[in-house]
Order: structure tokens, then sequence, then C-alpha cells
């Protein structure tokens, strides 16, 4: 039976390749099957993506048709100084919460990668911040960070120093943003390690202990080659959450009470999704927004491709 | 052969598109279409109507509305009301979708400073010719707030918020400290409020050993726009705007002594500045919390306070240097959707109609506490004055209409107001100059007013 479904298939292959039949009775059958998803994504990605290219050369204001305007909005936006302070905050971000959130969440995974007693309680444990909601997360945080009733502060002024604005305090909000986006994520980073662990062979570990290796030894040489394309796939991930970095944000600097608040204090905090969404949603420039989020998936797009390049140096697969 | 099948292939994508798009525009044009269509025919002497209402509440606001439709339907047979309602936040994000995508309704609620956002970008109807011909204006409070400055009415007040000052009277009591009165100034203020200001050790302002970064107690607490400078701005002889709302006003020195006197009383930490403020779970919480002994605050402040089961009162805002007041006031509106036929907007006509001229549903409506009624009658009458519960001084809402304006409102006020607190907190915070922020927040925010006005 298998064997005719084999050789139907090569018998069938052959033809089609040199003559590209869409239309023959499988390739009809292929479309119409696919179609769903087809449509999908022209209604729901390719359609908005070339609306919002449209957008992005028009004066819109959501209210009233677009007009065309060219390459206006772009102009403004280059020469608008929140645009590049929100630019910087972003990349500031990405730059603090990348390399700690990897580092630290493949130390966590390496720890919990051990033979240990309650070793799923303790994955369970770092896992709890990944499922909830940043409205918690918040609360959490203000527990420790509140300028007047928090651990941080209560800590200080017992040590005699003074008292800190934590995240009202403008050199300190974008590390202390990164410090709990670090430790609501790391679970689920630790958890993509621990995969990337585990398919490690043994015999590795095993041969490396009869040549004389210590642990160091077989971290470096045998865990990190040949984990480098979970952290590479770690790496990607995460700069482009840093860079889509919305909701944290929003939440923890206040915009759900005052959208001028969201960024803050004194625009600080204010990353490219966020300045999106205030240009758009709030101060109807829906045009402008759309090339900025245009502008953002360059720059995504660029980052990407960079880290392709480079990962032909350092990440090995098998 | 091959540049055939890929013409196919391509065929197939438009069509593909094609139908969906189709699809997506037919349930348009059926449910606009459908709709008037629904209104024809079950006609028997007078034709019916179905209007959209759009609203923000919450519970029990909700279910008052509800009410008072089914009211309004009774009375008005050949009208059928279908309403959609949201949380304040969702439903403006999703009335400015509903708008792009021509399915607003066909009446909605406004807040009062987002009216000329809507009338100046054309989504609502000029209302000047049916309010002249149907209202009396002089029996109706807020009415003019909602004028531009060519003269056109564009919304009916739903509700009115207005601010007065609001004091904690337990707190004034334990520091003996006299009660506001109609006769204070904005310094008189400053004065009984540092003595109403204790640090953590229980020391007040005037104290020496007061620890100004570290408060238990605030003279007053002072939050953005309407519960904060706006007011103080405009008592000082200051403002944002002038007469047009296309130009700014800021750069003046009626406005620079104005924030001395704000930044002064946020450095000693007698007012709350942007920085306490984040350290409550909202800035409104301040006051009802017992943090403050006192608050500029809008009528709807009094619900929070009586949850609390404060023990309180309210009085008129205080007068600056000159004798000049100002009681800073939002009228949630009523406003038509423009582009609905000329059938439906008779019909929402009569329901605004309905809201304001009728005295039951004026009453119903201040049961709820949330506004101070729209109908002068109504909210001179006991059902407002001598509503149970706090304030005592309910008077003050009503008297403070002598004095009071809209926030400055037009096309781009969220915009503005934005650009305003990022420098005005800059100065708040002592992170620049009074002088380099009112000259930064003029010329950013002319800007902005220049981008709309000068297409």
């Amino acid at each position: 039976m298998s064997n005719t479904v084999v050789n139907n298939m090569a018998a069938e292959t052959i033809p089609t390749t040199k003559k590209r039949k869409y239309f023959s009775h499988e390739g009809r059958w292929g479309l119409i099957l696919v179609s769903p998803y087809l449509i999908h994504l022209i209604v729901f990605v390719v359609g908005p993506l070339i609306a919002s290219l449209y957008f992005s050369l028009s004066k819109y204001d959501m209210l009233n048709p677009p007009k065309w305007v060219g390459l206006e909005n772009y102009q403004k936006l280059f020469h608008e100084p929140l645009f590049y302070k929100s630019l910087w905050n972003t990349i500031y971000f990405a730059i603090l919460f990348v390399p700690a959130q990897t580092f630290l969440a493949l130390l966590l995974a390496v720890a919990l990668n051990q033979k240990l007693k309650a070793l799923k309680l303790f994955r369970m444990a770092h896992f709890i911040p990944v499922i909830s909601s940043w409205t918690v997360i918040m609360y959490v945080a203000d527990a420790i960070f509140n300028p007047r009733f928090g651990l941080a502060n209560t800590f200080l002024l017992k040590l005699g120093l003074d008292p800190q604005r934590w995240f009202n305090d403008e050199h300190l909000v974008i590390p202390l943003l990164v410090l709990v986006a670090v430790w609501k994520g790391i679970g689920y980073i630790m958890i993509i390690y621990l995969a990337g662990l585990q398919s490690v062979p043994n015999e590795l570990y095993e041969a490396a202990e009869m040549d004389g290796a210590g642990t160091i030894r077989k971290f470096t040489s045998i865990t990190l080659p040949l984990i480098s394309p979970t952290t590479f796939l770690v790496i990607v991930l995460s700069s482009i959450t840093t860079f889509q970095a919305f909701e944290q944000i929003y939440v923890m600097t206040g915009g759900a009470a005052d959208i001028s608040a969201a960024g803050g204090p004194n625009n600080s905090s204010l990353v490219l999704m966020l300045y999106l969404y205030r240009e758009g949603f709030s101060f109807m420039h829906m045009g402008y927004a759309s090339a900025i989020a245009w502008i953002l998936f360059i720059i995504l797009f660029t980052l990407t491709i960079i880290q392709l390049k480079i990962q032909k140096k350092w990440v090995h697969y098998d | 052969m091959k540049v055939k099948s890929w013409i196919s292939i391509i065929t197939v994508f438009v069509l593909i598109l094609v139908l969906a798009l189709t699809g997506c525009s037919n349930s348009d044009s059926q449910k606009t279409g459908g709709s008037t269509k629904k209104d024809t025919p079950k006609s028997n002497d007078e034709k019916e109507v179905t209007i959209n209402l759009g609203f923000y509440s919450g519970g029990k606001s909700d279910e008052k509305m509800q009410a008072l439709i089914k009211k309004f339907m009774t009375a008005h047979p050949n009208i059928k009301v279908t309403s959609q309602s949201a949380p304040y936040g969702q439903f403006y994000q999703k009335l400015d979708t509903q708008i792009a995508a021509q399915e607003a309704p066909d009446v909605w609620l406004s807040d009062g400073v987002l009216v000329m956002k809507y009338a100046e970008r054309g989504a609502v109807k000029d209302l000047t010719e049916w309010i002249n011909r149907d209202l009396n204006k002089d029996d109706y409070y807020g009415l003019d707030f909602n004028k531009d400055a060519n003269g056109k009415y564009w919304a009916v007040p739903q509700g009115i918020q207005i601010g007065v000052l609001y004091y904690n009277k337990d707190l004034f009591d334990k520091a003996h400290v006299e009660y506001p009165n109609e006769n204070w100034t904005w310094d008189d203020l400053q004065t009984a409020a540092a003595k109403l200001t204790l640090d953590a050790g229980g020391k007040n302002a005037n104290e020496s050993g007061f620890k100004s970064n570290n408060i238990s107690q605030f003279g007053l607490t002072f939050f953005s726009i309407t519960e904060g400078w706006f007011s103080v701005l405009k008592s000082y002889g200051g403002g944002v705007l002038d007469e047009s709302m296309k130009k700014s006003i800021i750069h003046s020195d009626e406005n620079k002594k104005a924030f001395e006197w704000m930044v002064d009383g946020m450095k000693r930490g007698i007012l709350t500045d942007p920085a306490d403020l984040k350290s409550f779970q909202s800035p409104m919480a301040v006051f009802p919390s017992g943090a403050a002994a006192m608050r500029i605050g809008i009528y709807a402040r009094v619900l929070a306070a009586n949850e609390a089961g404060l023990n309180y009162d309210v009085t008129v805002l205080p007068k600056g240097p000159d004798g000049n007041r100002f009681a800073p006031v939002i009228s949630n509106s009523w406003v038509i959707n423009s582009k609905v036929s000329d059938e439906k907007a008779k019909a929402a006509w009569e329901w605004i109609k309905f809201w304001a001229t009728e005295d039951e549903v004026q009453k119903e409506w201040a049961e709820l506490g949330e506004a101070v009624p729209v109908k002068k009658s109504v909210a001179n009458s006991d059902v407002f004055l001598k509503a149970a519960g706090n304030p005592a001084n309910k008077k003050a809402f009503l008297d403070s209409f002598e004095f009071a304006g809209a926030l400055d409102t037009n096309a781009v006020w969220e915009e503005w107001v934005a650009k305003f607190n990022e420098h005005a907190q800059r100065a708040f915070l002592g992170e620049s100059s009074i002088e380099d922020s009112l000259k930064g927040a003029d010329k950013d925010i002319q800007k902005i007013l220049d981008e709309f006005y000068k297409k």
C-alpha cells in the first residue's frame, strides 16, 4: 500500500516539476485546501500591510479619508526629537534586556537541569511570572519600589540613605523596567533553554570527563556550542519582543490613567511602540503613526538580517 | 505555458481577495442599508426609526441609562433605540475606529473635552439651528461650553462637571486650622496647607527639621489640568490659548507667577508633585485615602469621597492676586453623528430634547450623583441641593458657574495638554526653570496648533 503511494508520488513529481500544472485536479484541490489560510493572509496581513504603507504616505486622522502627502510623514519623523528619544529608549532597553535575560535564563536553566529535589516546584515557581498579567506584576513591583510605601525605600531609610523615586526617576526607570521584564520573562526563556540542554547527548560529557575536563570546561566547550542554536533563537525572539515592548511600559508608567503620563517621567521610558500608539490613537495622527510602524519594521528586519549573518560565526548546527 | 499558469494563479488570488473584500463590504451595506429599510416599511401612520445610542458607563449608570431609554421609547413609540456602551477608555478607542469604518452610533455621549475633536473634524452634526429653535438657553447649564469660536453649537450637555475646592474637615480640625471659605486667595490656601502638611515624623511644613522628601500628609493634592494647573493659571490672569483657540498665550508674566506659586508649593512638599502622585494607586486616590487635606475636584469626586466615608465639605476655588476666580468645567454632552440620515438625526434630537427638557429624566440622573444636572431648575431644587450625604455645601458647585469656563478645548486638546504636561512636569520636578518650561510649552503647543489649523 505505502509502496504504491510512494510510486505514484514519484511518478507524478517528475512531470509537475517540469510543467507546473496548477490547475490540474490536484493543484486545484491544493489551492482550495490552503485557501482559508490564503484568505486570512490576504485579508488580515497583506491587506493591512498595504493599507498601512498607504496611510504612512498620507495625512489620516481616522475620522476623515486619508489625503496623500507623499513622504511628509517620514520627513517630519526624521526631524522630530521625540522620535530619536523613543528610538534611543528602545535600543537602551534592548541593550540591557537581551543580554541580561539570555544570560540569567541560561544560568537558571543549567541550575534547574541538575538532579534536585522538588525540581518541578522550582521550575514552576520561575514560570509563574510568565503567566501573570502585567497589571499583577505592576502591583508586585509597586510593593517594592513605591516611593512612599515600598520595601526598597524603607530599606534605604533604615540604612540612613536618601529615599529614591525609582520608577519616577528619569535615570532609573528603564533599568528598573528591564529588571521587572527579566523577572517576568526569564521563566519562558528558561524552558526553551531546558529543552536545548536536554538535547545535548550525555556521551559527550562522559567522553570529556575521561579526558579530564572540569565543570567549566565542559560547559564552555560542550554545552555552550551545542545549545548555540537555542541561544540564537532566544536572542532573536527577545530582541523582537523588546522592540515591540508596549504593554509593560504602558501599564507600569500609568498610561491607563493618563496617556500623557505613559512613557514617563519626562518621556524617559517612551519606547517606539508607545510613541506610535500615542500618536495614532490619542492624537489621531494615524498617517504619522504608520510611518513610525514602517521604520520600526525596517529596523527589526535589518536587525534580524544582521543576526542571521553573524550567526554563521558562532551558531553550530548538527 | 509558464506565463499562462502564473496568470491563472494570480487570477485565483485576485478572485479570493475580491470575494473576501466584497464579503466585508456586503456586511457593511447590509447593516447601514438594511437598517434604513427597517425604518420604512413598518410604518402605519408614522415611520418607525431606529437609532443607535452610544455611551460610556459603569454598572449603576448603565442600568439607569437603560431605564431612561425604555421611558423614552414609551413616550416616542415611533423611535426604537438600540444602545452600546463600554467603560470610558474602551468606548473612545472603539468609537474612533467605528467612525473610521462608518459604523459609529447615531448619537453618542461625548466627554466634554472631546466634543471639539469630533466637531472640527466633521464627525458630528452642527446643532445650532435646532438648539436655537427648541431650547431656551437660559434654562440650562453648560450649553455655551460647547460653543466654538464662531458661535456654533455642537452638543447638548448630558451632565456637568465643575471644579471646586474639597477639604477634609477631620484633618483641618486636628491641625486647628480654620476651614477654607469663599474669600480665600491661592496664597491663603498655601498658608493653611503648610500647617496641614505633615512629614513621616509628624512635623508640619512650618516646623524646623521638616522633611519635604518624606511626606505622609499633603496640604493640597494637585493633578494635571482640570484638577490642577488650569484654574491656577486662569485666576492669576494667565491661560493657555486665546479666544480663537488657535494661538498659544502661554509665555506670559501671569502664567509665570502662577507657576511660581505651584512650584514653590511642590518644593516645600505642600502640594503633590507628579512624582508624589505616582506613589498612589491612582492620582485620584490621594484625597479619598486621607493623604491630603484639600483637593481641587470636579463634582464626580464626591462619589469616591463618600465611599471612603470622609468627613469633608466643599467651597468655591480660591481667588488669584487680582481677585479673579476660575472654575474649570467639563460638560459631557450628547452629539449627533454627522453621517446619519435626516430621519435618524431628527430622532436622535428627540432623545437629546427628552434628556435635557424632561424634569423626570434630569431628576433620575441626578440621583446617581455623578454629575450636576444640566437643567437649572432641577439643579437648584432640593433634588440636587438637599440630596443625602456629603458635601453639605452643594451650592458651591452652582455658585461656581458664575466664574466658570471650559478647558480651552479644541480639536487638538489631548495633544496640547500632553505637551503642556510634559513641560510643566519638568518645572514641577525642578528639572528646568519656569521660564524655560513656559517658553518650551509655548513653542511646542503653537506648533501643534499650526499643524492642525494651517492646512
